[in-house]
């Protein structure tokens, strides 16, 4: 059966390493029979900003009709991969913004009757996969918590299949990398994303 | 001393909305300046845009008058205090905009230009302090993940002075809470802030 990826990606550069790392993953997905649909944030003009009426209506399944293209593209793939730089340890606000109106009620959770805790819907995806570049070394993620991979193989994993896989492909101390240390990271990308 | 609460949530009759209003009566009891930043109210854009992006390393990362008017707050504040709804385990993103756009080199840290290391730039910051909101309890905000507290606590925390101190104070299960919880936990915030030395 062919898989199903949707890639979403998020840099403001079109000419950044994160833009590269795109292409990447979308050649190691294609190379292995697998359907993609891509959506970049920044190229669409996304607007991360939760609205009033929005919250208002949190609870309601759906979202907003503007996104409606965006829900029907997380609940069709089997597979998620999010491309991104990582920024004060997590995900750029672009990306996050896209967490918080997206990932809503009747698309990736409900919250039954009485309940606190969430009943997650998602469970199309089987594996999510993080690439993403961080400007200081692993050492100072660590102090900082590594919040934005957190983010990903828990908060957001929880939604999914419950045997769903995760995997985190990072780049660290990208300012200081060598060029060829660059090109290797992209070439693990790619492979990585074929299997 | 001067302080400045930065609030983010879209509606204006929200509980953090009170909840940053009993922060800042509880400062003003205690004589000390105070200044709210509601992001959505002055139309705050989350998103760091291109010209941002490439900006951000050069001698004038600050393209904005609303993120340079954070800035200049943030350059004489004692008392740096966050207000949200924890949502998907971190910050909304307009506040997690806001620490990408505002605290920029030159103002959240600074880049030793001979060692290439990044050094605090929020030096003069005595108090860092977060309040917010969870729809889950707080045992399963343990378990899973509460990278918003993580992202202020350690992340900008590494950004202050070393003897900065830090107070959390999280208000959990929202959504199954009552009025009289609700009530106590903003009383608990106001007098909290009354004690701030």
């Amino acid at each position: 059966m062919t898989r199903r990826a949707l890639v979403v990606y998020c840099h403001p550069s079109p000419t950044s390493f994160a833009a590269a790392a795109r292409d990447r993953v979308v050649a190691g997905l294609e190379a292995s029979d697998t359907e993609v649909r891509l959506t970049d944030l920044y190229g669409e003009g996304f607007t991360p900003e939760l609205s009033a009426d929005e919250h208002a209506k949190h609870l309601d399944a759906g979202v907003h009709p503007s996104i409606a293209s965006h829900a029907e593209d997380l609940v069709w793939c089997d597979t998620l991969v999010l491309v991104y730089p990582t920024w004060w340890a997590g995900q750029p606000a672009m990306l996050k913004g896209w967490f918080d109106r997206v990932w809503a009620s009747g698309v990736a959770w409900e919250l039954p009757d009485g309940a606190n805790r969430l009943a997650p819907r998602l469970r199309n995806i089987r594996r999510v996969i993080a690439v993403t570049t961080h400007g200081s070394t692993k050492h100072i993620n660590v102090l900082e918590g590594e919040g934005g991979k957190r983010t990903m193989t828990r908060s957001l994993r929880a939604m999914c299949h419950p045997l769903c896989r995760t995997s985190w492909l990072a780049l660290y101390n990208i300012d200081r990398c060598s060029e060829s240390e660059r090109l290797m990271f992209l070439d693990r990308v790619e492979q990585r994303l074929g299997r | 001393m001067h302080a400045t609460v930065v609030l983010a949530h879209p509606r204006a009759n929200s509980y953090a909305h009170a909840l940053a209003q009993r922060a800042a009566i509880g400062l003003q009891i205690a004589g000390h300046r105070v200044d709210v930043v509601d992001l959505y109210a002055e139309g705050f854009r989350a998103a760091m845009n291109k010209a941002e992006q490439e900006a951000y390393h050069g001698d004038e990362p600050i393209l904005d008058p609303l993120v340079q008017a954070s800035a200049d707050l943030i350059g004489t504040s004692d008392v740096l205090i966050f207000v949200y709804p924890t949502w998907w385990s971190g910050l909304p993103a307009i506040l997690k905009g806001w620490i990408e756009r505002v605290l920029v080199p030159g103002v959240g840290f600074t880049f030793d230009k001979q060692t290439g290391k990044v050094r605090p730039g929020l030096t003069n910051v005595r108090h860092l302090i977060g309040i917010s909101t969870y729809g889950s309890p707080r045992s399963a905000v343990r378990v899973i993940n509460d990278n918003g507290r993580r992202t202020i606590m350690r992340a900008l925390r590494l950004n202050c002075r070393p003897s900065v101190h830090t107070h959390w104070h999280g208000f959990y299960a929202i959504d199954t809470s009552t009025v009289e919880q609700r009530a106590e936990f903003a009383a608990q915030v106001e007098r909290s802030m009354t004690e701030l030395r």
